[in-house]
């Protein structure tokens, strides 16, 4: 057991380095785990509240990846991840529907558009354009639709506007269909 | 005894200074310095990752094996960005969502990685220690003020952790937005460098 000496000494030695990790990694996720889901949720409820002030509560279909909105006992609406892809990147936007299935909001929860040019699409005044518009009146102006681009930023004003037309017409279906 | 820390520490802030001397670890620098809050943040990583990283590999410097001391140091160094990465998502959603990627990359940070093996795995736990700080603090200063450049320039105004400090006035509303955005960046840097070179902060060839 000549320790520096012997051919396997590096491989117990890194083997048990990496135990050692393991054993780090997986008491730090057990500390942390409830926390990251904690704040997860919080960040889609408060995104949630945004777009339907009424809102007391909430619950969500994993499969249907559909949120329905509660007031009291009552549905007010619903809300649903769209992604896309953007000018830098992908986009991921969160829609509300009401019970009229027309659009009462957006909110970008994560894009990677250019500062300054395409992240304006984040601004209050783009993403106010979307409400109680149905779903054949979401597509920029210049299309027939109702949407203002944003000047400089047509990539990322038209994704966003293809993003939430496309997942909104995969809900309606949805929707629509389970009555 | 005493002296020779403060050398080790003082070493990595100028004379050594990872950022603006050795040109290391550009890439976490030159991404996440479009705020004062990213710099903190990231500075913070970093700093904690430094000094756990050279901490345990000067403690263990007498018996890592020769030729297994690479991947051991990528282990330790992996192991603790990890942590902080489960930490920050817990703990600061919001910096760990600005952060993004760039945490998770300190493992490949060549700072941190050069630091192990040019110095923690050949030097007393004490010495290790003032070298983590020294070079952390070098990087955390440079990138300080990078950000602190890029933000004003970028956006007009200045403020951290919610906190506005000041707004240009006629400025803010078309803002030199280039300096967001990565080449921005690299003017920034390159400028920086120039400057020191010509009041001698770095001393030419």
């Amino acid at each position: 057991m000549g320790k520096k000496g012997s051919e396997f000494f590096p491989v117990i030695f890194l083997t048990l380095v990496v135990l050692i990790s393991v054993v780090a990694l997986t008491f730090t996720d057990s500390i942390t785990r409830e926390r990251i889901g904690a704040a997860e949720e919080e960040e889609i409820r408060e995104m949630l509240g945004e777009i339907f002030q009424a809102m007391n509560s909430f619950t969500y279909n994993e499969e249907e990846g559909l949120y329905s909105v509660l007031k009291g006992n009552e549905t007010i609406g619903y809300a649903f991840r769209a992604t896309g892809k953007g000018y830098g990147g992908d986009m991921s936007i969160l829609v509300g529907i009401g019970d009229n299935f027309a659009v009462t909001g957006i909110e970008l929860l994560s894009h990677q558009e250019t500062p300054g040019l395409g992240a304006k699409i984040v601004e209050p005044s783009f993403q106010e354009q979307f409400v109680g518009l149905t779903v054949d009146e979401i597509a920029l102006s210049q299309n027939g639709g109702k949407v203002d681009a944003i000047t400089g930023a047509t990539i990322s004003s038209s994704a966003v506007v293809d993003t939430v037309r496309g997942a909104l017409l995969e809900k309606l279906s949805l929707l629509k269909e389970g009555g | 005894m005493m002296h020779a820390w403060l050398k080790n520490l003082a070493k990595g802030i100028i004379r050594a200074n990872p950022t603006f001397i050795l040109l290391l670890g550009l890439c976490p620098t030159l991404a996440v310095s479009t705020s004062l809050d990213n710099a903190v943040g990231m500075t913070g990583a970093v700093l904690f990752v430094l000094f756990a990283a050279n901490l345990i590999v000067s403690l263990l410097r007498n018996i890592i094996p020769e030729r297994v001391r690479i991947p051991t140091f990528i282990v330790i160094i992996a192991t603790l960005v990890t942590i902080v990465d489960l930490v920050l998502q817990g703990f600061s959603p919001a910096l760990s969502k600005s952060l993004g990627i760039y945490i998770p990359l300190i493992v490949v940070n060549c700072i941190i990685l050069g630091r192990a093996e040019a110095f923690a795995s050949k030097n007393s736990v004490a010495n290790s220690i003032a070298d983590a700080l020294g070079v952390g603090l070098g990087f955390g200063w440079a990138i300080f003020l990078i950000s602190l450049i890029r933000q004003v320039l970028g956006t007009g105004a200045l403020e951290i952790f919610g906190i506005h400090l000041f707004t240009i006035p006629g400025f803010s509303a078309t803002p030199a937005a280039i300096f967001m955005l990565p080449m921005g960046a690299f003017l920034v840097i390159g400028l920086l460098l120039a400057l020191f070179r010509w009041l001698g902060v770095i001393e030419g060839d």
